[in-house]
């Protein structure tokens, strides 16, 4: 007993302390270097930030540079695959253009109404986006993990980018900046799971949570109130109650999927992004 | 040519360390990006630890997997230090394997993985659930862990034949 004891301690002690041919730091020292590592970054000490900051930079560009042939190939095969679908794509484009024209003109109707509403009432021109301050940024890397959905930009502390400001992809929202670097931000997606974002949904009054359900074309409404009986084809729209992303962002719409199963899904896939625009023009304060 | 051939020598003789920062940095996604097979996705990472620590303890240096892990978690947006210290018990157990196993098989390599892999992963989640705000998605790691244990034979296959290969051409 005493035996099998003594050599379980000295099997873990070499595995732990004995340092190989060529290993020039022993197993215990790293795993001490680690958990200092963890902590410090834990209670966020400005010396380490900032070197974190340093640290990403570089990083996130030898990422991106590293991972070009791979985006190559993805590249070609999302050409051979769209290929494919471009006559289908051509036949539905073509009916939502007679659509949108139909649309249209109760739209212009609608503005105008709305605008001598607006002066009447004495509101003036609250126009949501401010295209000052609207950053135009190119997606660098959207390494996907499973613990983050997010994408990382190339503009950072740099381009006057701040923890926070909303990120749009063709004039839908994909995300929040979580993280800023002097040169490159990290975007977390609506699509991650630790995206909530207060919403409410078309022709009701009803408010809930969007929250991301960690694919990347599928959300989750939370906290609706019971008995609401949630409808397909609804866009959904940022509430504005969190303060801090201004009201009527359509975000996700409703739908139906082959199970008829009724399902949220975003405006614009967020993974498919490659220029982005990061606004503070959507601060609602 | 000289040097050409320097650097061949070279690459060939470090291959699972340049495989380990290239795979860290992000640049292989393990089907990830392939339609209707991403659910197959796996970690390289641990695969390549395990194999070379195991087996070819002096080509893959300690030093190398701490700083691909500090790597990794830049990349993936993990707290810095999870994925070196993860890395680092996946070491510790497959030393601690080598230490008392006499004669080594494949199969009972293979199995061996199973607890090396438990660990790494339950730190991993030790770590995020306590040094970070978030949230797990469960169900991937899993499969993403049982791809990594289901696939391991065949990257032995393939990192045995290549180390033959290098040692005859040496």
């Amino acid at each position: 007993m005493a035996d099998s004891r003594d050599d379980f301690i000295i099997a873990v002690r070499y595995a732990l302390l004995k340092k190989g041919a060529k290993q020039k730091f022993s197993l215990f020292f790293l795993i001490i270097l680690s958990v200092l590592i963890i902590t410090l970054d834990r209670i966020s000490v400005p010396f380490i930030t900032s070197s974190r900051a340093i640290i990403n930079d570089i990083v996130y560009h030898v990422s991106a540079v590293v991972s070009t042939p791979g985006k190559f190939v993805k590249y070609i095969s999302q050409v051979k695959i769209n290929h494919f679908y471009i006559v289908d794509e051509n036949e539905n484009l073509k009916k939502e253009i007679k659509l949108l024209k139909l649309n249209r003109y109760d739209s212009l109707f609608l503005k105008t109404e709305n605008e001598s509403l607006k002066q009447a009432l004495k509101l003036g021109n609250a126009k949501n986006r401010d295209q000052k301050s609207s950053i135009r940024a190119r997606v660098i890397l959207d390494q996907e993990s499973p613990y983050l959905k997010s994408l990382l930009i190339n503009k950072g502390t740099k381009n006057n980018i701040i923890k926070g400001m909303a990120v749009f992809s063709k004039s839908y929202l994909i995300g929040t900046i979580v993280e800023t670097n002097y040169f490159t931000s990290r975007v977390l997606l609506i699509t991650d799971l630790n995206s909530k974002i207060p919403v409410v949904i078309q022709e009701t009054d009803v408010n809930g949570i969007l929250v991301g359900a960690g694919e990347s074309m599928s959300l989750n409404l939370e906290y609706l109130p019971e008995n609401f009986f949630l409808e397909p084809n609804k866009i959904i729209y940022t509430s504005g109650k969190d303060g801090f992303l201004t009201a009527g962002l359509p975000v996700a719409e409703t739908y139906l999927d082959e199970d008829n199963e009724l399902k949220i899904k975003p405006l614009t896939d967020p993974r498919q992004a490659s220029i982005v625009h990061v606004t503070k023009g959507f601060l609602n304060k | 040519m000289n040097l050409l051939n320097r650097v061949k020598y070279i690459l060939s003789n470090n291959i699972a360390v340049v495989m380990l920062y290239v795979v860290s940095l992000g640049a292989f996604e393990s089907l990830k990006e392939i339609p209707d097979v991403n659910i197959f996705s796996f970690n390289l990472q641990m695969i390549i630890i395990y194999f070379y620590i195991l087996k070819f303890p002096e080509s893959l240096g300690l030093g190398h997997i701490f700083l691909a892990g500090i790597i990794n978690d830049v990349v993936i947006g993990t707290p810095l230090g999870t994925s070196s210290l993860s890395y680092l018990i996946l070491s510790f157990f497959t030393n601690y394997m080598k230490q008392v196993t006499l004669r080594s098989k494949m199969t009972s390599e293979w199995i061996t993985f199973i607890p090396a892999l438990f660990f790494s992963n339950l730190i991993f989640f030790i770590i995020i659930n306590n040094f970070s705000h978030l949230s797990f998605y469960y169900i991937e790691l899993l499969q993403n862990t049982f791809f990594t244990f289901l696939f391991f034979p065949i990257f032995h296959f393939i990192f045995s034949y290549y180390q033959t290969m290098v040692k005859d051409n040496a």
